[in-house]
């Protein structure tokens, strides 16, 4: 896990994702191939940080290393151009956690690393 | 490559749910005994479905540890991995393996040992079927990416709680005649609908339970079947297809690409018309994704799945009956097996073993397994031997 994240450490921090070349379109996670045109003139960008909630859980039963923040929000975030994140929204009061709320991205803790005890951070997103 | 005719001579399972007493190995042993028992054909080749040995056991290698244990030493064996579509993945393999002469008979077991871990280490070994560095990091379980996918479903298609119980009130009522099933007690919507909460909107009894279990098939061509006493089940098509990786990414969240594309092509393959397919054995691992693979295989329109499965259109004695032993709901979903258990089931129909839970006059039956949240989709049509 740590070298795996110290690799991508950037992805998670600016939300680093890809834009195609040919077409302009714009994916995050990063891709080697553009999802419209098929271009593999890819290169990396910078994401904008506000878009709106497609749609969202709240997960009572977590992954290993998440225990202390069940249950958590977590949505699929269309952001302001087109591209799409998988992300959880804290620091929001749950009626305002729904479809087509506008959120903008935040880096936070993410979790202890269990064995390494290494803070990892990335982006998470709250309602605005 | 030249195609000719494979049948599945013969099945083999264990009973799906807890076996604290029993390795991965044993599991593997008794399904392909058990298929084995009475043949005269000596397989050439050994396939192995399973998703996580590694993690659940501590092992890998199964292919080779299997032909070892079976005293089959020599011949091929290995394993095949695609998530929860492991199993019948295994089989397209063997499958196309036999049909176009590469061998004339072939072992397909689907085996999990997923009772070994602990609940959290069960949830982070299925997480493996995503991302690690965009769906793991983010702290999203496998049921998370499905309770995302329910919300979605239940806003844009306007399905209510009600609906979306009715696929595992189905599997329950089916499962209660099936002796091989986890849990073999009916339930009603309001049990589903008060159970506790796992990824909001899905409950406890939206999603598969965790189980133990292992299926065996023995794949035939034209010369083994003439040496095979017991029923014969035709393997008529066969096509697995992929979508892109994370549901997320999708632009469409509620089209199963991959349901969509192994469906026709595999209905193509075989030559048998939709409207000639008797039962359906759907990989039903949450509801959600049951009613979105009944719309992706035309069996529903869009968003009319769950729907559907409340007035009765897939229950048993309609005209076509879905999860005739239980679906992965009740009957269990050991993921790396549970493919080779809808094939076990297909061939019960088709030889007419299959007991109290028989669909009368079945001729044909499709079996759907899918890997991910509809990434992987292994989907064949079999019919009685002519
Ligand atoms: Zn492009």
């Amino acid at each position: 896990m740590t070298i795996q994240y110290w690799r991508i450490r950037d992805r998670y921090y600016r939300l680093i994702g890809s834009k195609c070349q040919n077409c302009g379109d714009e994916f995050f996670p990063p891709v080697y191939r553009c999802r419209g045109c098929g271009s593999e003139k890819i290169k990396d960008k910078e994401m904008p940080k506000t878009g709106k909630i497609l749609t969202y859980t709240q997960l009572h039963e977590p992954l290993p290393g998440f225990e202390a923040q069940a249950p958590y929000y977590l949505a699929v975030v269309r952001l302001s151009n087109g591209a799409r994140v998988l992300s959880q929204v804290v620091d929001s009061p749950a009626e305002k956690v729904r479809t087509g709320a506008k959120v903008s991205a935040t880096v936070r803790r993410v979790r202890v690393d269990g064995d390494s005890g290494q803070i990892v951070y990335g982006y998470k997103f709250v309602v605005s | 490559m030249a195609k000719s005719k494979a049948y599945v001579s013969s099945v083999g399972f264990t009973r799906v749910g807890d076996h604290w007493e029993r390795s991965i190995l044993d599991l593997a042993v008794e399904a392909s005994r058990k298929a084995l028992a009475g043949t005269r054909v000596r397989p050439q080749l050994i396939v192995v479905g399973n998703m996580f040995s590694s993690v659940g056991s501590g092992q890998e290698h199964l292919g080779a540890m299997l032909a070892s244990a079976l005293g089959l030493s020599g011949v091929a064996a290995y394993k095949v991995e695609a998530a929860c579509s492991s199993g019948a993945t295994a089989f397209n393999v063997a499958f196309n393996l036999v049909r176009s002469h590469a061998v004339d008979s072939a072992l397909v077991v689907g085996v999990e040992k997923m009772r070994d871990l602990e609940p959290e280490e069960v949830s982070q070994a299925l997480s493996m079927a995503e991302s690690a560095e965009y769906t793991q990091f983010v702290g999203a379980t496998f049921a998370s990416l499905n309770g995302l996918l329910a919300r979605y479903y239940m806003e844009k298609e306007g399905v209510t709680r009600d609906e979306l119980s009715a696929i595992p009130v189905l599997d329950h009522l089916n499962a209660v005649s099936a002796e091989h099933a986890q849990f073999r007690k009916a339930i009603s919507p309001e049990v589903v609908g008060r159970s506790s909460m796992v990824a909001d909107p899905l409950r406890l009894f939206d999603c598969a339970p965790v189980g133990d279990g292992a299926a065996a098939a023995l794949v035939v061509g034209d010369g083994g079947a003439s040496r095979t006493k017991k029923g014969l089940m035709e393997v008529m098509g066969a096509k697995v297809s992929t979508a892109e990786f994370s549901m997320y990414e999708r632009d469409d969240m509620l089209d199963f690409r991959a349901t969509r594309a192994a469906f026709e092509g595999a209905v193509k393959d075989s030559g048998v018309p939709r409207k000639k397919i008797d039962a359906l054995e759907i990989h039903d691992a949450f509801s959600v994704v049951g009613a979105l693979s009944l719309e992706a295989m035309g069996f529903s329109k869009r968003g009319m799945g769950a729907k559907d499965a409340k007035a009765g259109k897939f229950s048993r004695g309609s005209e076509i009956p879905i999860n005739t032993f239980g679906g992965l709901k009740a009957r269990g979903h050991p993921v790396g097996a549970t493919g080779m258990y809808q094939i076990a089931e297909a061939y019960m129909q088709l030889t007419d073993s299959a007991g109290k839970n028989q669909v009368e006059g079945a001729e044909h039956v499709l079996t759907q397994n899918v890997g991910g949240v509809d990434t992987t989709s292994a989907v064949h049509v079999f019919g009685r031997a002519a």
